[in-house]
């Protein structure tokens, strides 16, 4: 089987069984729709401002949810042994990342949608714009390229849950500040030639890390 | 301001410390590397 | 007779000869910072500081370049005393940029009455801390050194790739909210001396932790060897 082959027999895999069971999905958009609303209470003002603040709590809640999201992602290999299964089956390390990532990155952009909707109703801000859209694409390719390496690694650790935000948060730091820079230029108006650059530092993040994290993977699962 | 030579001389003592300090360690490591080489030499002979 | 003395005291002293090159540059650095530039019109004394400030930060971002080269080295050879020497650099670069946000706190409360500025160079910094304290938590949660040593490594290039992002973000950042930009003056050749003065003292500072570290580990793992040796046969 070619690799992409391979890699789209692991992501449905991943995606049949969340189906089955929605575990992750629901979980986590109860989570996400907490962070919304508990940052309604931590900030509330007038409309000027919950507009200034909207890209950051929107970043913040697609960041957090993502990290929970990729933790459950690993933590079901290792719980139902699954990872030295895939060892054994003629699939290369390259084809479980991708298949991996693919997978987290469906997951997270689903929920992600439904965080823009509910982010639209809660704060009365319409942030359902094709650039959005696009936007959130990348910055969660990014996540998710990023995430896996670092889930695979993390659930090898003693402290699963802790590790995975603590090498997560720095690494995409560039993505955040991009993308509440380029939230915030977005939803004022803005032309695209003004958030060019700051979509062009996301593309570099996704091109480097997808590359540098398809390279490195293996090293992770080695026995 | 002229409080800046007790300043130097203050600092350059405390450098001066921490480099005596490095020249004593140096000297204990190459006195743990002879001992650590004769343990070796033995649990080979041994 | 006496030519014969100053051999064997050239020939002892050979050993030590960067300790003591490093203490007259040290020294020789701190006469500069104190006594031969002169103090800035702007913002006093404290600016001083600037000159150990910058070149901890400048050797912090360099002994993780070296724990990225010790990383990868780690990975392809599989000899671990790569992992020994990329964690001790980590180590050292860890202590410099903890004394670099410090000393930038200490100068930022007098100078701008705040103690912390979002500028470019102490964001990166903040972030680059982040990162090494990931690589801490990393080896601190793994038994097996095996697995220790590669997932270090893996945190190591993955941390130091992410450095010309978190540059260019933060940079962007930075140019387009101009009310959080602190504008440090033009430097004079002096200022430019003293500094480049400070930097080759501190990486000499830092060659000589490294080493200290370095040949520390690499004793424990002789005795470790030793330990399993005397033990196992």
């Amino acid at each position: 089987m070619k690799l992409l082959d391979k890699t789209l027999v692991i992501a449905w895999k991943d995606i049949l069984s969340e189906f089955r069971t929605r575990e992750i999905i629901s979980s986590v958009l109860v989570f996400a729709g907490l962070v919304l609303v508990i940052f309604n209470f931590a900030f509330s003002g007038s409309r000027q401002e919950m507009l200034a603040l909207a890209p950051g709590i929107l970043w913040v809640t697609f960041a957090f949810a993502g990290v929970l999201s990729l933790n459950r992602s690993f933590i079901q290999e290792r719980e139902e042994n699954c990872l030295e299964g895939l060892m054994v089956c003629p699939i290369s390390r390259e084809a479980i990342y991708l298949g991996k990532m693919l997978s987290s990155l469906f997951f997270m952009v689903i929920i992600e949608a439904a965080v823009l909707l509910v982010f639209g109703l809660l704060f009365n801000v319409n942030v359902i714009t094709l650039p959005m859209v696009m936007l959130t694409l990348l910055a969660t390719i990014g996540f998710a390229a990023i995430g896996t390496l670092f889930s695979a690694l993390a659930v090898n650790t003693r402290a699963r849950e802790m590790v995975l935000p603590i090498l997560f948060f720095p690494i995409v730091s560039p993505v955040i500040i991009a993308a509440v820079n380029a939230s915030e230029l977005m939803l004022n108006g803005a032309v695209w030639s003004e958030m060019a650059s700051w979509i062009g530092i996301i593309a570099a993040f996704d091109v480097i890390f997808l590359t540098a994290s398809y390279l490195i993977f293996g090293f992770i699962v080695e026995e | 301001m002229d409080n800046l030579e007790y300043l130097f001389a203050a600092f350059a003592l405390a450098w001066a410390g921490a480099f005596a300090y490095m020249l004593f360690t140096a000297r204990k490591q190459a006195q743990i590397k002879r001992d650590i080489d004769q343990l070796k030499q033995m649990i080979d002979k041994g | 007779m006496l030519s014969m003395l100053l051999i064997s005291f050239y020939r002892r002293i050979k050993k030590y000869f960067l300790i003591i090159f490093g203490t007259l540059l040290m020294l020789a650095h701190l006469y500069m910072v104190f006594i031969f530039v002169p103090t800035d019109a702007e913002t006093g004394i404290i600016q001083r500081i600037f000159y150990i400030h910058v070149p901890l930060a400048w050797i912090a971002f360099f002994a993780f370049f070296i724990t990225l080269i010790g990383s990868i080295m780690f990975l392809w050879k599989r000899d671990f005393k790569w992992d020994r020497l990329a964690s001790a650099s980590a180590e050292i670069g860890f202590l410099f940029i903890t004394l670099m946000l410090i000393s930038g706190c200490i100068w930022a409360k007098p100078v701008w009455g705040v103690w912390w500025v979002w500028t470019a160079r102490l964001t990166m910094s903040l972030v680059l801390w982040f990162i090494y304290a990931a690589y801490f938590i990393i080896r601190a949660y793994i038994s097996e050194p095996g697995q220790r040593a590669r997932f270090a490594a893996v945190v190591g290039i993955i941390g130091f790739l992410n450095i010309p992002l978190v540059f260019a973000a933060v940079e962007l950042w930075t140019t387009q909210h101009p009310g959080m930009i602190i504008f440090e003056g033009g430097l004079t050749t002096e200022m430019k001396l003293t500094l480049i003065v400070g930097l080759v003292a501190y990486t000499v500072l830092y060659a000589l932790l490294l080493k200290d570290r370095f040949v520390l580990k690499n004793f424990k793992n002789e005795l470790n060897q030793m330990k399993n040796l005397v033990t196992g046969g």
